[in-house]
């Protein structure tokens, strides 16, 4: 039908084309011929009469034909037009005899004795029974070759040429002698039209509702074809309108209409014995078009609800089931997944009772359950009889179970259970890629996020050491790939007077580094204010413990180094302790104090302890992260703070920046077999005073002071 | 990383949570997911008992900060025991034994409970 409106649509510029142009040209001269020798009966008359018709047939076809190759149109509809343009053409026939006798007085006398307006309405007439029967040709033709290979081509050619050789000699041999010559071709032809009419395999690819109605549509038109071949005769208007023109083009036309005729019969048998069968295919070909479809599905990126959506409307596609769905293992959980015409109640319901009957642990294959077996009878066991499940394996482990359901338990056979069980495979392969990729993507998302939280501690980390003729500092900052949330900073606070603060925040990764900015802004604007570490610690943990979530700590160490007092103070909230070495051993210096975040103002304020140090000349303070002492080797062994202590008394009296490098060499000789799991933070100040002996004897006083109070609270290694 | 397990046990109205393996970043919504369950069904006397645990990160020590609170909100409390020596440094840097009552034994733990039950229930008295 919608063909059949397009071709009105092409006919906008149809003027253009340049064989419809010859095919009109062929046409007018074929009427000035006959009006110019009318009558004549003479052969030459004859031929040219003959060979214009050829022509005029060539055109249009060549014409038609490029129309009918443009679009591609199904058989179905193909025939459809066929019906219509037949029936169109049947009351054409039927009609011809009373409108012409209407027009003219007595037509016999007219065709045998044209005039000019007889001459114009019997060719409008031929031109249409002409376009009307190349239609059908070339709808044939395209029937013939639907679905067929390359090689059958000649069969078909062979035919037209019969076709033409019979027409033309009907007409010059058909009433002497020799009319052999042209009953020998019709015989040919009518061969070949019934061997040309067996290939029709492109039957078995249509729907069975297809096959119904074209089993209807085909006896139609066959029957439509033989009853207008029958009302040609001889003695009708209508054949002798197209003897008048060409006796050839009347013998043609019969010929045409007799294949259709033979075709649309064969037709209908074919599609008969195709009924049958129809189901069984079109499931088969609904289970091959649903994996194609869904193969293509798979190869784009799918969002893994969405194609367990796809799963079970396929599903129910391949195996005619009124329902299904996916009960999906989430660690040691079974869920309902894309349910399709079942509501979550109905399928965790069904689920328990699946997973109690079925050794889903070992089920390798589809198997089918009825639900009469269902102890308690339900609504559901009612609604629903019979139930197929298949596996969903990926790499051999059972990922899910996907369920299609049936109201009808004579409706599952085995070739449902091939297609389900066909199907599943294919699903549960790409969902479980549909899983890595996402998982892949979570990765890649995570890894960007890292980037940012590594450049965040980039840049809050001092890019160098200030610089004291007293003091030496050397630092050593290693991120790790999850960055760990290590912090160090150094605060001028007067040209006397510098703080030097370490922590490390719970946690890691952005969240992580966004703390570090925070602590970094807190202590930067209350070391302007506060020198004492103590009081430091305690205003800083008043502000975290409103901002930090419940779970997040810092631990964080502030020393205060007083270069003309000499003294170093420090307080430390939860953090490794901060080494001394001095002459020959080693001191931790670990005033009481707790995480900052982890506890109420008072609290915390009251367990918070400060040292106070006299420094002496190459007195070594050593400040670290826990990524020091918790690096590990390939045995899982820390590298442990007793081993960092024999390092650092091994090259105290080197530089600072000599010592931190020996300690990083050493870690990351420790570590080199495991990766770095978390930052690692040196900070290594030596006091070198400029004026020593003076100072140093000045100070004697205050030294002594300090000394006490520190060996009370530091434990000796 | 390693395995991380839990298992909860409980002695009369006390629950005992005995963790094992590495408790960091990755495992500590294991031990997450016991608080709240514990919470959810109005226990607030635990004991978290460290016999098996190998190793605790800054991570799996913020699951305690996270559900202390509440607990002790509703009379309860958390209670550590058995902690090896390494467990016990890491949990004694930050602080902890100034926040949380930390046994040797799961014993003393439990009967600290059970002790302050009866306290509370005298006093009422």
């Amino acid at each position: 039908m919608t063909n059949y409106t397009n071709l009105n649509a092409d006919k906008i510029n149809i003027l253009d084309n340049i064989q419809f142009r010859l095919f009109l040209g062929s046409s007018g001269a074929l009427l000035v011929f006959k009006l110019l020798f009318s009558g004549s009966e003479l052969i030459v008359y004859k031929l040219v009469t003959d060979l214009l018709i050829i022509s005029a047939i060539s055109f249009l076809f060549l014409f038609l034909m490029d129309i009918f190759e443009k679009r591609n149109a199904s058989p179905f509809s193909l025939i459809m037009n066929i019906g219509i343009l037949n029936a169109f053409v049947f009351f054409l026939i039927m009609f011809s005899d009373s409108i012409m006798s209407l027009l003219f007085e007595n037509v016999n006398e007219k065709l045998n004795n044209p005039s000019l307006v007889s001459t114009i309405i019997t060719l409008a007439y031929i031109l249409l029974i002409v376009g009307f029967i190349i239609y059908v040709f070339i709808t044939l033709r395209h029937l013939f070759f639907f679905r067929q290979s390359g090689s059958q081509k000649i069969y078909f050619y062979t035919m037209l040429v019969f076709f033409v050789l019979a027409s033309l000699t009907a007409q010059y041999f058909g009433a002497n002698e020799l009319s052999f010559i042209s009953d020998t071709f019709m015989i040919i032809s009518v061969l070949l039209m019934l061997l040309n009419s067996l290939r029709i395999s492109w039957i078995a690819f249509i729907v069975k509702k297809e096959k119904i109605a074209l089993l209807v549509l085909s006896i139609v038109i066959a029957v439509l074809f033989i009853v207008n071949l029958n009302n040609s005769g001889d003695a009708t208007v209508h054949s002798k309108m197209l003897s008048s023109i060409s006796p050839s083009l009347k013998e043609f036309t019969e010929i045409i209409m007799l294949y259709a005729a033979i075709y649309f019969s064969v037709l209908f048998f074919t599609t008969l014995f195709h009924i049958p069968t129809a189901e069984a295919f079109d499931r088969k070909a609904e289970e091959v078009s649903s994996l194609q479809y869904f193969s293509k599905l798979i190869t784009q990126v799918l969002e893994y609800n969405e194609l367990a959506d796809t799963v079970t409307d396929i599903t129910i596609r391949v195996s005619g089931a009124n329902a299904s769905w996916i009960i999906w293992r989430e660690k040691d959980e079974f869920i309902s997944l894309a349910n399709k015409n079942i509501g979550f109640i109905d399928s965790n319901l069904l689920n328990k009772f699946i997973l109690r009957k079925v050794d889903w642990e070992n089920l390798d294959d589809t198997i089918f359950l009825k639900l009469s077996d269902i102890e308690v009878q339900s609504k559901l066991s009612q609604k629903f009889r019979a139930m197929a499940i298949s596996p969903l394996k990926a790499h051999g482990k059972l990922q899910g179970l996907l369920v299609a359901i049936c109201k009808d338990d004579k409706k599952f056979n085995e070739e449902d259970k091939n297609a389900i069980a066909t199907f599943s495979d294919y699903a549960s392969i790409s969902m479980e890629n549909s899983r890595l990729l996402e998982e892949s993507i979570e990765k890649e998302r995570l890894e960007r996020e890292l980037d940012v939280a590594r450049e965040i501690q980039r840049k809050i980390i001092p890019e160098k050491n200030p610089e004291y003729e007293d003091l030496e500092i050397s630092s050593v900052f290693v991120p790790a790939f999850e960055v760990g949330g290590d912090y160090y900073d150094f605060f001028k606070i007067s040209e006397s007077k510098l703080g030097i603060l370490i922590a490390d925040v719970s946690g890691k990764g952005i969240s992580a580094a966004f703390i570090m900015a925070e602590i970094k802004g807190i202590f930067e604007s209350l070391s302007k204010t506060i020198e004492n570490p103590r009081e430091i610690l305690i205003k800083a943990n008043d502000i975290l413990i409103s901002t930090l979530d419940s779970k997040t700590f810092v631990s964080a160490a502030y020393c205060l180094i007083d270069f003309n007092e000499r003294k170093l103070n420090i307080a430390r909230a939860g953090h490794c302790p901060v080494l001394l070495l001095r002459n020959d051993t080693a001191q931790r210096l670990k005033p009481s104090g707790m995480g900052l975040g982890m506890s109420r103002e008072k609290h915390f304020e009251d367990t918070l302890d400060e040292l106070i140090i006299d420094l002496k000349e190459n007195d070594t303070i050593v400040l670290y992260t826990d990524g020091i002492t918790e690096a590990k080797n390939e045995n899982l062994d820390d590298f442990g703070e007793k081993y960092f202590t024999e390092i650092l008394l091994e090259s105290r009296n080197k530089s600072s920046d000599e010592i931190s490098k020996k300690v990083i060499n050493e870690v990351s000789m420790f570590a080199k077999n495991h990766s770095q799991y978390d930052d690692i933070t040196l900070v290594i100040l030596k006091w070198k005073p400029r004026h020593s002996e003076e100072r140093g004897r000045d100070r004697q006083k205050i030294k002594l002071n300090g000394e006490k109070e520190w060996q009370n609270s530091a434990q000796q290694l | 990383m390693a395995e991380f397990s839990t298992a909860i046990i409980d002695r009369g109205d006390v629950s005992v949570i005995n963790v094992s393996g590495y408790l960091d970043a990755h495992t500590a919504p294991t031990l997450e997911s016991n608080f709240t369950e514990l919470i959810d069904n109005n226990k607030f006397k635990i004991v978290v008992n460290f016999k098996d645990l190998a190793y605790i990160s800054s991570a799996g020590l913020g699951v305690f900060m996270a559900y202390v609170e509440k607990i002790r909100d509703n009379a309860g409390d958390i209670k550590l025991t058995n902690m090896n020596e390494k467990v016990y440094n890491i949990f004694d840097l930050l602080g902890f034994p100034l926040l949380y009552e930390i046994f040797s034994t799961e014993d003393e733990a439990v009967n600290k409970f059970n002790k302050s039950d009866k306290v509370g229930n005298d006093e009422s008295k």
